[in-house]
């Protein structure tokens, strides 16, 4: 299992891991929509096996900002 | 294993329609937003070879599509539409706070919920001839009345039962109108489930991502009969399927069926197998062994549930299994694409997976505790309208092997014939018999003069009609009912009666049963003072068993119609025995 979070967040915006980086957001990606983003979560939550709260969720506007709500629920990454 | 809603998402993008050889329409109405079905059907849709175009209405504008003559929806033209409204939608503020109000007010809501979804449905027929699926109410586990909602008048769960009950009521009449149990939908997978306060607030989503596909698979229930794709006959293997063990190795006595706990596995999933028999599925086996050990234990141990009567073709010998089943297909007169195969041999599970890949081949589990829980997954043999017939067809095509063997045993036709004690019963349409009559020209293929097509409201607007005769056949013998399995459409003209439609359903064909029907209507014209019968044979590539018919008769040919003058003879075939039923 990987924690390497640009492979997941590559997949469910089905784009080559080498375009996201921590700068990643709604803005630089276009498949990066509302519904998308909270597949996104979805994934990331089965994955690390977390539940994040609403508040975190809506907080995210980068993949920084899931890195460091990650870091909180004690969540190691790979990099 | 049902897959994850994002990879139906990314497989959506990925679609080949070059390989589907069917097409349907889906319309998506919802009061909530239901991001990621429509992908889902697609790509199940495309797995079956299907080519799904969907329209996904706007946020909660249910109401507009259906109620505006001219909207988008009606414009694209489905073929099949589901209108999902979530209970909080439909009781607004009232789901909150139900015990605001006194008793009487919530029976007028309730009443007037009612009449709401009675309308949508009524307008929604008047504006497209989709099929509309609509979603039932779940009911939710909470109430504000805490353990006394139970002892409550009328009460909020009453509330939403009632709508329930209600709807069921109004489409129970509605020939192209279903109710999908989504209360259902929820208690299986749990509310909590299925229903993520965090996606309702975020995005308005109230079928919680996880649950998508499992959604959308009891659709594409829906969507497999309406283009043929139910299946209509379970193959069973016998050792490890039916029952624990090996009959050659373990012998009478030593199979596990019953008694055990591994026993009790075989004989639940024998009764839910006997379950479907008993709805119309045809069962049938296809098994490695010798013939005198396996039958011994279907006609003889105490704990079988499925007996020799059960079955529609049993074959018992060394064969190849896909030979095996080939000759089940040919022996019951369905095609391979109507087959299920449960073996729990992998080997055997993949030869018939290479050979005849339209079969369905359960992937069953080596555990047989699983297997009833396997088939009762299974959402293939779905019809969207049941005749009696229907459900009878597992019995009908059991006594069809009796009969056959019985025809085997008898030296000739004509004996054979004369001992199967036929009976013809020839009845006027009626209410009760519109809908059979309307199958039997919608599926027979062989034996049918003009292969006219007619939907039951054309059959009911034929039966009212006084220039024409709607007739059916009823045929019995020995062996038992075949049901109604003869139809004919006959055109009253002044001086000659036109035979519209003539057709039999293929499993009776040969007994002289048509020759019976045929009879009775010319006895009936000339009754009527008619003179001639006129009659066409419309070729089709399947139609060539009713070729010869008319001339075998005597009809005589003049220019494009058979004809037969009724000053002649009307012979009638004297082994069968024919009685007309004229209560109408």
């Amino acid at each position: 299992m990987t924690n390497n979070i640009y492979a997941i967040v590559a997949k469910v915006f089905s784009i080559p891991e080498s375009q996201v980086n921590d700068q990643s957001s709604p803005e630089n990606i276009d498949s990066w929509d509302s519904f998308n983003g909270l597949i996104l979560v979805d994934e990331l939550e089965n994955h690390f096996n977390i539940k994040f709260s609403i508040s975190e969720i809506i907080d995210v506007k980068t993949v920084s900002d899931i890195k460091r709500h990650l870091k909180n629920h004690n969540v190691t990454l790979d990099d | 294993m049902e897959r994850k809603l994002s990879e139906y998402i990314s497989l959506s993008q990925t679609i080949d329609i070059t390989k589907s050889s069917k097409k349907i329409k889906i319309g998506l109405l919802s009061s909530f937003t239901i991001n990621g079905l429509s992908e889902t059907l697609t790509v199940k849709c495309s797995e079956l070879a299907i080519e799904c175009k969907s329209y996904v209405a706007g946020y909660n504008q249910y109401n507009q599509e259906i109620l505006d003559p001219k909207s988008k929806l009606y414009s694209f033209s489905p073929d099949i539409t589901f209108l999902i409204i979530d209970i909080r939608t439909l009781l607004n503020e009232i789901f909150y706070h139900p015990y605001s109000i006194s008793s009487s007010e919530r029976k007028k809501i309730v009443k007037e919920k009612i009449t709401e979804l009675e309308n949508l449905i009524l307008q929604f027929k008047k504006n497209s001839n989709s099929k509309l699926i609509i979603f039932n109410f779940s009911l939710p586990s909470y109430s504000p009345n805490g353990l006394i909602e139970t002892k409550s008048e009328f009460g909020f769960h009453d509330m939403i039962n009632e709508i329930n009950q209600e709807l069921s009521k109004i489409v129970k009449n509605e020939s192209s109108v279903y109710v999908y149990n989504f209360r259902q939908f929820t208690s299986k997978f749990g509310e909590r489930n299925i229903f993520d306060y965090r996606q309702f607030f975020i995005g308005d989503i109230r079928i919680s991502f996880d649950y998508i596909p499992y959604l959308a698979n009891d659709l594409m229930g829906y969507v497999k009969p309406m283009l043929g794709l139910n299946k209509k006959c379970i193959v069973l293997d016998l050792d490890n399927t039916l029952w624990g063990g090996i009959i050659g190795e373990d012998g009478f006595d030593g199979i596990e069926l019953g008694q055990t706990s591994n026993g009790k596995a075989f004989v639940e999933f024998q009764k839910e197998l006997l379950s479907l028999w008993d709805r119309g599925i045809i069962l049938a086996i296809n098994s490695k062994n010798n013939f005198d050990d396996a039958i011994k234990i279907i006609q003889e141990h105490p704990d079988m549930i499925l007996r020799e009567k059960h079955f529609a073709s049993i074959q018992i010998n060394w064969n190849d299994k896909a030979q095996n089943l080939k000759q089940v297909a040919d022996e019951i007169n369905i095609g391979l694409n109507s087959i299920v195969f449960f073996d729990d041999d992998k080997l055997n599970r993949e030869r018939i997976k290479q050979e005849f890949p339209e079969v369905l081949t359960v992937e069953l589990p080596d555990d047989p505790s699983q297997f009833s829980a396997v088939l009762k997954e299974l959402n293939d043999f779905n019809v969207l309208q049941q005749t009696d017939e229907d459900t009878k067809r597992g019995q009908m095509y059991a006594q069809q092997r009796e009969r056959n063997r019985f025809e085997k045993s008898v030296s000739n036709l004509d004996d054979f014939l004369k001992q199967l004690d036929i009976k013809v019963k020839i009845k006027k349409s009626n209410e009760f018999l519109i809908p059979r009559i309307s199958q039997l020209t919608l599926k027979t293929n062989q034996f049918n003069l003009t292969t006219k097509r007619y939907q039951e409201e054309e059959i009911r607007n034929l039966s009212n009609d006084s220039k024409f005769i709607v007739g059916c056949a009823q045929v019995l013998d020995k062996f038992g009912d075949n049901g109604i399995t003869g139809a004919y459409i006959i055109n009253k003209n002044e001086k000659f009666w036109m035979i519209d439609t003539f057709l039999l359903s293929c499993r009776i064909i040969g007994r002289g049963v048509e020759n019976a029907i045929l009879s009775e209507i010319l006895k009936d014209a000339k009754k009527n003072g008619i003179e001639e019968i006129k009659a066409e044979f419309i070729p089709t590539e399947k139609n060539k068993p009713a070729e010869n018919f008319l001339s075998d008769y005597g009809f005589k040919k003049q220019e494009n119609f058979w004809v037969y003058n009724l000053n002649n003879n009307i012979k009638s075939p004297n082994h069968l025995t024919v009685e007309i039923e004229n209560d109408k």
